[in-house]
């Protein structure tokens, strides 16, 4: 319950912050018609990888606001774990509320693609985002260098050749994967399941991160005895 | 009277400059202690390592009963309005969003905000405004220890004497209050006074 309550709190003042949600729900409009003309396959993988920078900076921003009032949140009886998971489930609703339009704009627009494997990009890029942007706040706080971070991630994601090893070591590498398999009728399932699996690894990763740096900015000093 | 809080030989350093040297501390229910000091002599450092929010060196601290904390800046969400501050504070106290929200809104009565009810998101409300809403955060609950780093700052003349008696009105409820103050003249409002001032400048 209290992770929902945080939660709640998350989505209202995400919510309330219009300009930046108008400015980075059309970021990932940008991208797609970047390419839409000329190589209509590349905006499906471009329309991904903005909404994953969009949510992983609202994440990080959102990872910072939330520094000021987190040790008063714990002093009020929250546990670290509750107030993560619900920062992470608020920002993973948003994402879906981001990424819906988007699906159904590829939908509409785009012929002969498999929506569901769309669909499930669009998906596994949220789930990856929200916590890359956490991750990426608990281990810099200033805005600022976390905001260079991110535009260096997209921006290697897109230039680097994507069979490389170094692409594969990036977060959105499994964009490309599962994109291939939505995009390229003979490819296999194969690339759905190296994309998953990839997908699964980032994932965890960065869970281990924002968990880890949480309970120890967060954990009771050992010189306190509470009675 | 019944030990809330003790601090024990608490030491802190930041690099080469030891800003508290065996610092001790008592805070009994029904009691309040004032924290002076010049600037940078450790007051709101002693007051975060009660708290449990920064380590000591060496020392260690026991408080009886659940701690409030009010601090000096920050400890609030810009994009809240403050009827959400309270239902998300209580919520972790364990109270519902119904009481948690009339608790909040009593309190904030008492210290001349009658409309916090009504009021918008905190980054639209003054300085002292807000940090009545922070001051009220901390005395969510009901805790047993309020550890308050100069809580009445912007606040006018009304608010501040406001303050004070809602500082009373929590020994008189048999709580421990510790107040950081740098307002000399107002140490008489206090049972007890720390005076961190190394003695080589007093």
């Amino acid at each position: 319950m209290k992770t929902l309550t945080v939660a709640e709190m998350a989505v209202r003042e995400i919510s309330r912050r219009r300009g930046v949600l108008i400015l980075l729900a059309l970021l990932p409009l940008a991208f797609y018609f970047s390419r839409r003309d000329e190589a209509y396959w590349q905006s499906v993988r471009f329309v991904c990888l903005g909404i994953g920078w969009t949510l992983s900076t609202a994440a990080l921003f959102a990872g910072n606001a939330a520094r000021g009032m987190e040790p008063r949140l714990r002093l009020s009886g929250y546990a670290t774990h509750q107030l993560y998971l619900g920062r992470l489930m608020a920002l993973w609703a948003v994402g879906l509320a981001l990424a819906t339009p988007y699906f159904l704009l590829m939908r509409f627009d785009l012929d002969n693609l498999r929506y569901g494997a769309v669909a499930l990009i669009l998906v596994v890029t949220v789930a990856v985002a929200a916590p890359f942007g956490l991750a990426l706040s608990a281990l810099l706080p200033r805005e600022l260098e976390g905001m260079l971070v991110l535009l260096t991630v997209v921006a290697m994601q897109m230039m680097l050749n994507p069979d490389g090893t170094a692409a594969r070591l990036l977060p959105f590498w499994f964009s490309r994967e599962i994109g291939q398999y939505a995009i390229e009728h003979d490819a296999g399932p194969e690339h759905v399941e190296r994309g998953l699996a990839h997908a699964a690894v980032t994932l965890a990763v960065f869970f281990a991160v924002l968990a880890v740096s949480a309970g120890v900015r967060l954990r009771r000093r050992s010189h306190l005895a509470t009675v | 009277m019944d030990l809330r809080l003790a601090a024990t030989k608490i030491t802190k350093r930041y690099g080469r400059t030891t800003v508290l040297d065996g610092v001790d501390l008592r805070v009994h229910a029904g009691e309040v202690l004032a924290i002076i000091g010049a600037n940078g002599c450790g007051k709101s450092t002693l007051l975060r390592i009660c708290a449990g929010l920064a380590s000591p060196d060496s020392g260690h601290v026991r408080v009886h009963g659940a701690l409030g904390y009010c601090p000096q800046q920050g400890g609030t969400a810009e994009f809240l309005t403050p009827d959400e501050h309270f239902v998300l504070v209580g919520a972790g106290r364990g109270e519902s969003r119904g009481r948690a929200r009339s608790a909040g809104r009593a309190a904030a009565a008492g210290l001349d905000w009658a409309g916090a009810g009504a009021a918008g998101i905190s980054r639209h409300l003054s300085g002292g405004t807000r940090q009545k809403l922070n001051l009220v955060l901390a005395g969510l609950g009901e805790p047993d220890v309020l550890l308050l780093d100069e809580p009445y700052q912007g606040f006018d003349n009304g608010s501040y004497l406001d303050f004070w008696q809602q500082v009373w009105r929590w020994r008189a409820a048999g709580k421990a209050v510790v107040v950081v103050t740098h307002l000399l003249s107002e140490l008489s409002r206090a049972d007890t006074v720390l005076d961190l001032t190394p003695r080589s400048v007093r």
